[in-house]
C-alpha cells in the first residue's frame, strides 16, 4: 500500500501560505528584476524585429530585415571586432597584472597596505567621470602625461593618445586596465588566503625555490579561481559603455567604437535612431557572448572530468 | 488608567498630530485648486546667446498673463535630439522645442506627430515672414506649424582670430595660402594657428560643405543635375587643405576630441589663434567672455573665390509646439512676442544666427564683427532650391531614408585620425551610398502611394551666381 502524493506533501496553497514571509521579502526583488531585466531583454527581441525610429509611438514589424541588414554592415563588424580586441587584449592583462601584483603584495613587502589601497582607489570612482577626466590627463596640447614625457625627452612631439585611429582603443584598454585593477587584486588576494601555508612550508623544507613554489603550489590551486574572476572580467570587458562613451565616444572614425558604442549611436545618438536596428545589433552580440561563456563552461567541465579521472 | 508613552509621544499626541497633518493636506490640496490658473511653459532650446531676450519677453508676457511663467532650458545642441527622443517617449516632453537637426529628421518628427499646428496666436502678417513660409518647412498638410526666426543668408564658417595672436588683419585674411601662413606665424609659446570642432562631427560636415561651395563648389546635391556631390574636387581641395595645418602642425592637437562649446572656450583662452564659427560667436563671446571681445577679428567668407557661393537652403521653422503640450495656445502666443520689428532688432543685437528682417542689423546695437560677417553674406550666400517646396511628397521620402554612415562629418573626422591616407575614394562612397539610399527610399514612397522622382532634385532654371527665388521653381 502506497500512500497518495496529496498525503505526503501539502498542497501549493498551504505551501504557498506557510513560507507567505519568504515570498513576501522575494517579490520587491522578483518585480525588480522582471521589470528591469526581463521585460528589457523579452522587449528587446520584439524591437529586434521593428522597423522603428523612436519618435513614433510604435514601429513597422519588418521579421529579419533588421538582422540581414546587420550582417552586411561593415561598422556593425568594426565594432564587433574592436570589443574582441577589447577582450583579447584587456583581460590577460587585467587578469595577469593583478595576479602578479597580489603575489608581490601577499609576500608581505612593506607599505603594501598603501600600494593596495592606492590601486583600489580607482575602483570606487565612476567611470563616466575618470573617462571625462583622462581626457584631460591625455590632452595632446596641455596633459599632464604628454608633459611628462616630454619633459622626460621620451617623445619630441605630444602624442594624441585618443585622436589617433590607431591609439585610441588601446588607449581606452589601458584606462580600463587601470580602472579595475584593484577589484582584480581583490579577488586574488582572497583567492591566495586559501592556499595553506603548510603546503609552502613543506616545499621550503624540500629545497624548492620561489619559482617552484609559485609554478607547483600557488598556480595549481589558484586555477579554479582563475576560471571564475577570468570569466567575470570577461563580461566587464563587454560591457564598457560608460567609460568609452566619455573617453573616445567610438571615435575617431569609429576606431574605438565597441558593440555598447554602436548600439547607443544607432538607439540615440543617430539624427534618426534606429531602435530595431539596435536592439538586433545588441541580441546578435549577447548570442555570441552566450555562446562564448557556453563554450567556456563546457571546455571547464571537460578539464575537470580529466582531471577527476586522472 | 495610564497611557503608555513611547520615545515621549503618547497615543493622543500622536491622533492630533495625524488630525493636524490630515488638515493641512486638505488645506493643501484646496490650495492647489486655487494655483490651477498657474501655467508652466517648458521651453527647450539650443539658442545660448538669445536666451536673455527670451526670457525678458516672456516676462514681460508673465507681467500680462499672470500666472504663466516659462521653464526655459538651453541645451548644448550635440545633447539635444538624444534628449528630445528620451522626453518623448516618457510623455514629458517639452510645450516648446527648437529641433537642431536636418530636414530629413524634421519631417520624420512631423510625419511621426511631435508637433502640433501653430493656432491662432500666431500672426505672421508681414510680406517677408509670409514668403518664408513653405510646405515641408514651417506648414505641414497646409497649416503653419512653424517659422523661421533667422535669415536662410547666412552660413556657418567663418574665421575667427584673436588680434594678439596674428601678425595681420584678422578681417582681411582671404584664401588658404594666408590663412596658412597665418597659422603658421602664430604657432609658438604653447599657442597653436588653428582651432577645428572636430568631435562635433556635424559641425564639421557644414564647415566642409560651405568651404567647398566657397571655392566654387555646388555643395552637396549638385541642382543642376540633382546628383550628390560629396566626390567633387571642391571637396577633396578642402578637406586637403584642412589637413595641411595638421601636417604643419598648426593646428590644435585637441581638435580632435573638442566640440563647438569646448573649442571656443580654449580658442577663448587663447590656446589657438584661429577658431571657425558662424556668426553667434560674437555674441557667445560677448555673453560669455566679455573681455576677449576686443581682441576678436573675423573674416566673414575666408576663402571666398569669384566663382564661389554658398548655398543656403530656405530655412525651416525654428521653434515647434509640442503635439504633448497642455498649453498649445499660450505656447503660440509665445511664438508670436518673436515676430514684431522691435525683437528683430533685439534679435540682431544678441548677435546670434541674423534675424529673418536682416534690415534689422543695421538699427542696431551690435559688435562691428557681427556687422561685418552679416554684410559678408550679401556677397557670398544665395538661396537654394528645396526640392520639398516642389513636390511635398520630397518630405516622406527624407523622412524614409536611413542615415548613411560614414557621413560626410565622420569622413573628416577619420581623414584627421588618419584612418585612411586618401579621402577621395570614400567621398565618392558616400556619394554612391546616398544616391542609392534616395533610390530606395524614393522606391519605398511611390510603393506607398506617393509620387517621387530623382528629377525633383533637378532645377534647370538653378544659376549658383542668382537666388532660386520662388517663382523659378
Amino acid at each position: 500500500m502506497s500512500l497518495s502524493h496529496s498525503a505526503i506533501r501539502p498542497s501549493i496553497r498551504r505551501r504557498l501560505w506557510a513560507d507567505r514571509w519568504i515570498y513576501l521579502f522575494l517579490l520587491p526583488t522578483v518585480v525588480l528584476v522582471a521589470s528591469y531585466t526581463i521585460w528589457p531583454m523579452f522587449a528587446s527581441i520584439w524591437f529586434s524585429l521593428l522597423d522603428w525610429n523612436g519618435f513614433e509611438r510604435a514601429g513597422r514589424f519588418i521579421a529579419f530585415g533588421n538582422y540581414a541588414e546587420i550582417f552586411a554592415d561593415r561598422l556593425f563588424w568594426n565594432a564587433f571586432a574592436n570589443t574582441v580586441i577589447f577582450v583579447v587584449v584587456a583581460v590577460p592583462i587585467r587578469v595577469g597584472l593583478a595576479l602578479l601584483l597580489a603575489v608581490v603584495l601577499n609576500a608581505g613587502l612593506p607599505f603594501s597596505r598603501s600600494f593596495r589601497t592606492a590601486i583600489f582607489l580607482p575602483v570606487v570612482t565612476t567611470a563616466a567621470i575618470l573617462g571625462v577626466v583622462m581626457r584631460f590627463v591625455l590632452d595632446p596640447a596641455s596633459g599632464p602625461v604628454n608633459e611628462v614625457l616630454l619633459q622626460l625627452h621620451l617623445i619630441t612631439q605630444p602624442i594624441n593618445f585618443l585622436g589617433r585611429a590607431g591609439l585610441s582603443l588601446y588607449t581606452a584598454i589601458g584606462v580600463w586596465v587601470w580602472k579595475w585593477l584593484g577589484i582584480t587584486l581583490i579577488y586574488w588576494m582572497a583567492a591566495l588566503q586559501t592556499i595553506p601555508a603548510d603546503l609552502y612550508d613543506a616545499a621550503r623544507i624540500d629545497g624548492a625555490g620561489r619559482w617552484q613554489r609559485f609554478r607547483y603550489i600557488t598556480v595549481p590551486l589558484l586555477t579554479p579561481f582563475t576560471i571564475i574572476i577570468t570569466l567575470i572580467t570577461v563580461v566587464e570587458a563587454t560591457n564598457v559603455f560608460d567609460l568609452m562613451l566619455t573617453l573616445t565616444n567610438g571615435g575617431p572614425f569609429f576606431s574605438s567604437e565597441v558593440i555598447d558604442i554602436f548600439v547607443y549611436r544607432q538607439a540615440f545618438a543617430a539624427n534618426i535612431p534606429r531602435l530595431g536596428y539596435a536592439s538586433a545589433a545588441a541580441l546578435l552580440f549577447g548570442v555570441c557572448v552566450m555562446a562564448v561563456i557556453a563554450a567556456q563552461i563546457v571546455v571547464v567541465a571537460r578539464l575537470r572530468r580529466r582531471v577527476a579521472e586522472q | 488608567m495610564s497611557t503608555r508613552q513611547t520615545g515621549g509621544i503618547n497615543r493622543r499626541d500622536a491622533l492630533v498630530g495625524l488630525g493636524t497633518l490630515a488638515a493641512a493636506m486638505a488645506t493643501a490640496s484646496g490650495r492647489s485648486a486655487f494655483a490651477q490658473d498657474a501655467k508652466t511653459i517648458k521651453w527647450w532650446d539650443h539658442f545660448q546667446p538669445i536666451a536673455p531676450l527670451f526670457e525678458k519677453a516672456w516676462a514681460n508676457y508673465g507681467a500680462v498673463h499672470p500666472g504663466v511663467t516659462v521653464e526655459h532650458t538651453v541645451m548644448n545642441p550635440a545633447d539635444m535630439m538624444q534628449a528630445l527622443q528620451l522626453a518623448f517617449r516618457s510623455e514629458q516632453a517639452p510645450d516648446v522645442m527648437s529641433i537642431p537637426a536636418p530636414l530629413a529628421t524634421l519631417n520624420q518628427l512631423a510625419g511621426s506627430s511631435w508637433f502640433a499646428p501653430a493656432g491662432s496666436g500666431l500672426h505672421l502678417d508681414k510680406p517677408f515672414q509670409k514668403d518664408v513660409l513653405f510646405e515641408g518647412l514651417t506648414n505641414f498638410g497646409g497649416k503653419v506649424y512653424s517659422f523661421p526666426l533667422f535669415s536662410f543668408r547666412q552660413h556657418s564658417t567663418s574665421l575667427w582670430s584673436l588680434k594678439d595672436k596674428i601678425d595681420t588683419d584678422g578681417n582681411a585674411i582671404k584664401g588658404w595660402d594666408q590663412i596658412r601662413q597665418v597659422a603658421k606665424a602664430a604657432t609658438k609659446n604653447g599657442t597653436y594657428g588653428l582651432l577645428l570642432p572636430i568631435q562635433f562631427t556635424d559641425r564639421m560636415r557644414v564647415h566642409v560643405d560651405d568651404l567647398s561651395q566657397m571655392i566654387g563648389g555646388a555643395g552637396p546635391i549638385d541642382w543642376k543635375t540633382g546628383q550628390y556631390n560629396y566626390a567633387a574636387d571642391e571637396y577633396v581641395e578642402t578637406l586637403q587643405q584642412l589637413l595641411s595645418f595638421q601636417q604643419d602642425g598648426t593646428l590644435h592637437p585637441a581638435s580632435s576630441s573638442l566640440d563647438a562649446r569646448q573649442g571656443r572656450t580654449r580658442w577663448a583662452a587663447g590656446e589657438a589663434a584661429m577658431f571657425t564659427d558662424g556668426p553667434w560667436n560674437s555674441g557667445v563671446i560677448a555673453n560669455s567672455f566679455a573681455q576677449v571681445l576686443p581682441n576678436i577679428a573675423v573674416s566673414g567668407n575666408p576663402v571666398l573665390t569669384d566663382s564661389g557661393h554658398v548655398h543656403s537652403s530656405p530655412q525651416a521653422g525654428t521653434f515647434w509646439i509640442s503635439a504633448q503640450s497642455k498649453n498649445p495656445d499660450i505656447a503660440s502666443e509665445l511664438l508670436n512676442l518673436f515676430t514684431t520689428d522691435e525683437f528683430y532688432i533685439k534679435l540682431a543685437e544678441r548677435m546670434d544666427q541674423p534675424p529673418l528682417n536682416l534690415d534689422a542689423v543695421a538699427q542696431a546695437n551690435v559688435h562691428q564683427t557681427y556687422k561685418d560677417v552679416v554684410a559678408g553674406y550679401k556677397d557670398s550666400v544665395r538661396l537654394a532650391p528645396e526640392p520639398v517646396i516642389r513636390n511635398a511628397d520630397v518630405g516622406k521620402v527624407y523622412g524614409e531614408m536611413k542615415p548613411v554612415s560614414p557621413s560626410l562629418g565622420e569622413i573628416v573626422q577619420g581623414a584627421f585620425a588618419g584612418a585612411f591616407a586618401d579621402p577621395k575614394p570614400v567621398l565618392k562612397q558616400l556619394a554612391d551610398q546616398m544616391t542609392a539610399e534616395r533610390d530606395r527610399a524614393i522606391k519605398a514612397v511611390n510603393d506607398a502611394g506617393g509620387k517621387v522622382s530623382v528629377d525633383d532634385w533637378k532645377f534647370d532654371a538653378w544659376n549658383p551666381a542668382e537666388d532660386f527665388t520662388p517663382d523659378k521653381y
